[in-house]
């Protein structure tokens, strides 16, 4: 049994093939099957125009194609309808907005993904300042930030922040509209609505919006003709006192190919970075994600990824799906070997080649000590503490045994590799000061 | 194929510049950007639609050898309005309409008309009836303030419906809405018809030239109206106009009384100075006796005019888009307008001070 809707598609490539192109083009458009009662089809046709041309011209082939289909119909009648696409509107309730007469509120669809909000978002030094940001946005949208920018490296919830409040605006306030775009999308609605000669229609689309959330910006860079279209769409909103939130991978300032005036509009508001969470929260993401998933882990085996996958939140999340699935095929607790195992060679060990002097010269330099003193027997405080950290890093990143650093390092014993390591481990648990300093030597090393 | 006739130029030229407009310039089917001429007994029939709306002038003519061809609009209007003489004559043969006037001659390659349309009619059930003039200025008031975005269909056109022996025309684009009622002659009830914007515009400028009474037939889809010689007729947009009642303001803290032609000519020339959103800022000072007009761009310069006013209630200062103020204006027929204002962010209510028939709301500038 074909549905009314296959029923008239069916019948339209059979017409489309009898009837000039110009004349189905103008007539056929916009026409829907309504409904089939006893052999007679109700056809749905956008205006009185066209039920009378249908009827009178095409009525014979309209007839034949339909029960060349459906032995069934009989006859066809025409009814003027709009269609099944459009909703009734709901009346606004609320108190109108500033710039325009409250006459109704249509919601449109936000595209926004819900599954990012703010009771899933984990909140740490690294992104304090950026969630308290995002918070006084929403309570207060185009007035307390407007721009918003939020700026930072790959996987660190850039995306996550900025939709939850999305989220959080169409919970609160569901008569407004809130759009959630990607620079690209917008780009590429651009580029086809000139094609389309539809231009208008895409300004009106984006004006209309009370939030409008654009991630990557930075992607706008170099594009003259998209980078002018969204100026004029920023100064519109913001005049309108619409909050505009956006995200960067690059403070607005540094990004090439961005014109002045774009930079200092982006100024005008907020800019608030993202850092690479420092370990204590990479623990509370980790458990969030997984008490998420009702994954249950040893803290020995959290410990262990929140040590290893060090930065990006985005390979903590694919750590531990590695895990997850591990656990269920097995269906046994995960030990630390076996996350060993699993993990290998993810996290941000380092497997390039860098020659153990190299990273003696880094690291001294970046202390402020002599080179030479590092293979020195001196154990001035100002020395041993960099001697450690370098030995700390030749384990973790490189993998280099303890006997051969020992060796290169002015000959110590590997039992003195293996305390120093081991201290700079049990450090790095408290002291947010080396675990900053350990961030900066890792991007040196890069 | 062939059809044969004369009449006087200026009668055609009115009939096809008047159809040309109604004709499609850029349609899918290439006839619809045509007239349609039919030639029988002693006149002429011009029909042309864009299947919004369509038009049927007819006009007299001394008709040779009947027939019907369909020439395209543009072609056509542009002959007729550069020619001279008072008489046309045109003959076609084959595929090829020859035209002839006093200095003139043309020969217009017209289209196949098979496939040109039949002008829906609309049964007598509904109908009212209104002084041409009337209904032109009904929607002369308000047509302006109709939505050029297509987001929203119902906004786009020009709310029409008569009660109480009143038709009311409303029209709104979000931003301003206007309202104006007129005197119905008959026909009592009707109900909320959507008259597209631009076809109204259209209705407007063919009732133009009508001084007397018209009678509008109407049903759900569509909206049409004979007056000698024309026939009008337009789709109805189904969809529901917003319950704009709900939104005027009843009770107002501000009300002040100006001249229209003072408010107006200080507008002008504040438009000069107006930055790129036409921004004027709107003062009315109760100690003063004065509203304040301002206008300012860093470009340009500034200029602040001063209004003598009637204030009553509280001091106030709102900016608008100049440009919405400017158009409420031109609606109003009496000497002076009304303003009624509840404070900074609220809409501004605009009337006529000697008659209530219209009304115009504008909503502030929030800067």
């Amino acid at each position: 049994m074909t549905t009314t809707k296959e029923l008239w598609e069916n019948a339209l490539v059979e017409l489309e093939l009898t009837i000039s192109k110009p004349n189905f083009n103008t007539w056929f458009r916009d026409t829907h099957i309504v409904r089939v009662e006893d052999g007679t089809v109700a056809l749905g046709v956008p205006s009185q125009f066209a039920r009378d041309w249908l009827s009178t011209k095409f009525h014979k082939d309209i007839l034949r194609s339909l029960r060349t289909l459906s032995d069934s119909v009989r006859t066809v009648e025409y009814v003027i309808s709009r269609g099944p696409k459009r909703n009734s509107e709901e009346v606004r309730t609320v108190p109108p907005p500033v710039t325009e007469l409250p006459l109704e509120a249509v919601h449109q669809k936000s595209n926004l993904n819900p599954r990012f909000t703010f009771s899933t978002f984990v909140v740490g030094p690294f992104n304090e300042l950026a969630h308290a940001a995002a918070q006084a946005v929403v309570r207060k949208p185009g007035i307390a930030y407007n721009p918003l920018l939020v700026y930072g490296p790959t996987g660190l919830g850039k995306t996550h922040l900025i939709q939850a409040i999305g989220n959080h605006f169409r919970v609160s306030a569901p008569e407004r509209k809130v759009f959630y775009v990607t620079s690209e999308k917008f780009s590429m609605d651009y580029v086809s609505s000139l094609q389309a000669g539809k231009v208008q229609s895409f300004k009106e689309k984006y004006r209309q919006y009370d939030l409008l959330i654009m991630d990557d910006v930075q992607f706008l860079a170099g594009r003259d003709k998209i980078k002018e279209e969204f100026f004029h769409l920023f100064n519109y909103l913001h005049d309108g006192n619409k909050q505009l939130v956006f995200s960067s991978d690059q403070h607005p300032n540094v990004i090439q190919n961005l014109e002045d005036r774009l930079k200092s509009r982006f100024n005008a508001g907020m800019i608030v970075s993202v850092t690479p969470p420092d370990h204590q929260s990479r623990l509370a993401i980790i458990r969030t994600k997984a008490a998420a998933h009702n994954f249950i882990l040893a803290d020995e085996v959290l410990e262990y990824l929140a040590t290893t996958i060090e930065g990006n939140v985005r390979e903590l999340e694919g750590a531990l799906n590695t895990l997850m699935i591990q656990f269920e095929m097995r269906g046994q607790p995960l030990t630390i070997n076996d996350a060993k195992t699993l993990l290998r060679g993810a996290g941000s060990a380092q497997k390039k080649a860098v020659s153990v002097q190299e990273v003696v010269k880094i690291i001294a330099n970046f202390y402020g000590v002599e080179e030479g003193s590092i293979y020195e027997k001196t154990r001035r405080k100002e020395v041993v503490r960099p001697r450690q950290v370098i030995m700390f890093l030749l384990r973790e990143d490189f993998r280099i045994s303890f006997p051969t650093i020992g060796e290169k390092l002015g000959g110590r014993d590997h039992t003195t590799v293996i305390h120093s390591c081991d201290k700079i481990k049990n450090d790095l648990r408290q002291d947010s000061v080396l675990n900053n300093e350990l961030h900066q030597i890792r991007l040196m090393l890069k | 194929m062939s059809m044969k006739f004369e009449t006087t130029l200026d009668t055609l030229l009115n009939a096809s510049s008047t159809a040309s407009r109604f004709a499609e310039k850029r349609a899918n089917l290439p006839v619809l950007g045509c007239i349609l001429i039919t030639a029988e007994g002693s006149r002429l029939i011009l029909r042309a639609t864009n299947v919004e709306c369509g038009v049927e002038i007819v006009i007299p003519a001394k008709v040779a050898t009947e027939g019907t061809v369909a020439v395209p609009a543009s072609v056509l209007a542009g002959f007729l309005g550069n020619a001279r003489g008072k008489v046309v004559s045109a003959n076609l043969v084959g595929e090829v309409l020859k035209v002839e006037t006093e200095r003139a001659n043309a020969s217009i390659k017209t289209l196949p008309h098979d496939d040109f349309p039949v002008l829906p009619r609309v049964s007598a059930e509904h109908s009212f009836k209104i002084k041409s003039g009337d209904l032109v200025r009904a929607i002369r008031s308000v047509a302006y303030c109709a939505s050029l975005s297509a987001i929203k269909p119902e906004l786009q056109s020009v709310l029409l419906y008569g009660d109480a022996g009143k038709l009311t025309a409303v029209a709104t684009d979000s931003f301003r809405l206007a309202e104006k009622q007129v005197p119905l002659r008959a026909g009592g009830n009707v109900p909320e018809l959507l008259l597209p914007a631009r076809n109204a515009a259209e209705l407007m400028r063919i009732l133009d030239t009508v001084s007397a009474e018209v009678e509008l037939y109407y049903n759900d889809n569509q909206l049409s109206v004979q007056t000698d010689g024309v026939y009008y007729t337009s789709r109805l947009l189904d969809g529901a106009f917003p319950n704009y009642r709900q939104i005027l303001p009843k009770s107002f803290s501000t009300e002040a009384v100006v001249l229209r032609e003072d408010m107006s000519s200080a507008l002008k020339s504040l438009s000069i100075f107006a930055d790129k959103f036409a921004q004027v800022s709107l003062s009315l000072d109760t100690a003063k006796k004065s509203m304040f007009l301002s206008s300012r761009n860093p470009d340009v310069g500034e200029q602040i005019s001063t209004v003598k006013a009637s204030i009553q209630g509280d001091s106030v200062a709102v900016s608008f888009n100049g440009r919405y103020l400017a158009d409420s204006l031109q609606a109003v027929a009496g000497d002076s307008v009304r303003l009624h204002s509840n404070g900074p962010g609220k809409a501004l209510l605009i009337k006529d001070a000697g008659d209530d028939s219209f009304l115009y709301l504008a909503m502030p500038m929030n800067r």
